[in-house]
């Protein structure tokens, strides 16, 4: 466990010294204004925004059988508590005049009644009823099970997951950016979206206050006075609209929902962010 | 011999003047005199003594009328027409005996189903309950901990996540349905008929209504209860 986490801390350091040497010329001042910072306020960690984007679910998830025993009792107790309606009334006064028919054998007037019973409009009704196809709840992306389409698991929240590069590895991760100085952490989050999806999506974002945190050390190896680790803060925000225009193979993202974060995420990145995430 | 007589009188009508350097001529000067009533006293104004005053007619009557509009007034505000909630009404066809369901008794062993039912659909919900109510407290707790590294990190960005965000709230969003929604439907095109009855009430109160209300209150229309007019517009 330690052993892998050091590597993968390794290989991180280099994709942050690489990173550090590309924003050599930002301004070092951590404060929102613009006046210069003092030498001394300058924190040794540095901050990263994140974007937790997660589609609700379209349906309803299928009851359980317990659900469904209590569901049919409930149907059960309100007939048997109401009154009969207009057309069971007709229903059964169609039946008793059958039955006199029947008992009887001649015709009165009862062909009055007219043609249609209350049997043939429940069959008609059935009828038009069989002839509407609904939506599919499992859909064709669930069959494939191709995890970067939005149509799959209709009934579960889907988070998004991209994979970085950092120093040699990639890594699947949520979707993350460096803060910079001049706009809040929820800003950088607004940054991520618009940067992802080149102004495709629309999210709401829940929230001025972060949801979640992760941080870690560099590696010793790497660490100095001035730059000991990272922060990660993670922001919640629900999609409302829009997609990737990129699905299938090619594509560097992934939306998932909780059970298979295990599949992609680092174990200790995996612990931080199934606490903030719901069991839905 | 005249103006000797007139001298005369004059002199006699003058009030002695004991004090020396006061003018002959004192009796004349009203405008030193302090009081002005000893002046209208002198002069007498009318020839008859005084009498209360009339009424005048018009004034009559829109004292009366005053006191009607009054009562009208107060009789409105005492009968508050409220809009019957029609949910709360049965309609008369749903009293009928016919319409009654046969009460079938149920089996002890059913009814001992239906019980033992009930008790596992508590448990579920109890647990249901407190399983939502601790992903809560995770929920809270690991944002609490992100805003106090937050806060070790920056106080100004403590500070700005700390602010209440004014755009979240209205938050509208369909729900989940049962089955997704088709792509490209047809909808099937038709027309409808709204027969949503809105309630009219009594009658409106008009400032410039006075007359009729006048009228309908000395005919005895204004009462406590709905009138035949509004059950008939419900009814209708």
């Amino acid at each position: 466990m330690a052993a892998p986490m050091g590597r993968t801390l390794l290989g991180v350091a280099r994709g942050w010294r690489r990173l550090d040497s590309l924003w050599a010329g930002s301004p070092r001042s951590r404060h929102l204004s613009l006046e210069a910072a003092p030498s001394g306020s300058r924190s040794p960690w540095r901050l990263l925004g994140a974007l937790c984007l997660q589609r609700p679910p379209l349906i309803t998830k299928p009851l359980t059988p317990l659900q469904q025993e209590m569901a049919d009792l409930l149907q059960k107790v309100e007939t048997e508590r109401s009154l009969y309606s207009d057309h069971e009334l007709r229903a059964l006064d169609e039946a008793k005049r059958l039955a006199k028919k029947k008992a009887d054998l001649y015709d009165d007037d009862q062909d009055e009644q007219g043609i249609t019973l209350a049997q043939d409009l429940e069959d008609a009704w059935e009828q038009a009823f069989l002839q509407f196809k609904p939506g599919a709840r499992v859909t064709e992306a669930d069959k494939k099970n191709d995890r970067t389409s939005l149509h799959r698991k209709l009934d579960r929240n889907l988070v998004l997951l991209v994979r970085e590069k950092l120093g040699d590895q990639d890594f699947w991760m949520l979707p993350q950016v460096e803060w910079q100085p001049g706009e809040t952490l929820r800003g950088t989050a607004e940054r991520i979206l618009t940067k992802l999806s080149e102004n495709n999506m629309e999210a709401k974002f829940l929230g001025n206050a972060p949801c979640g945190h992760y941080k870690f050390k560099l590696p010793k190896a790497i660490r100095t006075e001035s730059d000991i680790g990272v922060k990660v803060f993670f922001f919640k925000a629900l999609l409302l609209t829009g997609d990737f225009s990129q699905t299938g193979k090619k594509a560097r993202h992934v939306w998932v929902s909780k059970e298979e974060l295990g599949d992609y995420l680092q174990p200790k990145y995996l612990a931080q962010v199934r606490r903030f995430l719901l069991d839905v | 011999m005249a103006t000797a007589g007139m001298l005369c009188a004059a002199r006699a009508l003058r009030p002695r003047s004991w004090i020396p350097g006061i003018c002959q001529t004192q009796t004349r000067h009203t405008h030193q005199r302090t009081s002005l009533l000893s002046f209208w006293e002198l002069i007498p104004m009318r020839a008859e003594p005084l009498r209360k005053k009339k009424k005048v007619d018009p004034k009559k009557d829109q004292a009366a009328k005053d006191r009607l509009k009054r009562r009208i007034r107060k009789l409105e505000k005492a009968t508050q027409e409220l809009i019957p909630i029609e949910d709360f009404i049965t309609p008369v066809r749903f009293l009928d005996k016919s319409r009654q369901r046969l009460q079938e008794e149920h089996s002890s062993e059913e009814s001992e189903q239906r019980a033992l039912l009930l008790k596992r659909w508590a448990l579920y919900k109890k647990q249901e309950h407190e399983a939502e109510r601790d992903t809560i407290t995770a929920l809270l707790e690991a944002q609490q901990e992100a805003l106090q590294e937050l806060k070790l990190e920056s106080p100004e960005l403590y500070a700005e996540a700390m602010k209440r965000d004014c755009s979240l709230f209205p938050f509208e969003k369909e729900g989940p349905h049962h089955t997704p929604p088709i792509s490209n439907y047809q909808a099937p095109e038709g027309r409808y008929n709204d027969i949503t009855k809105l309630p009219t009430p009594n009658y409106k109160s008009s400032n410039n209504d006075w007359e009729r209300r006048l009228q309908s209150y000395s005919e005895g229309k204004v009462s406590g209860r709905f009138s035949d007019q509004s059950a008939a517009a419900f009814v209708s």
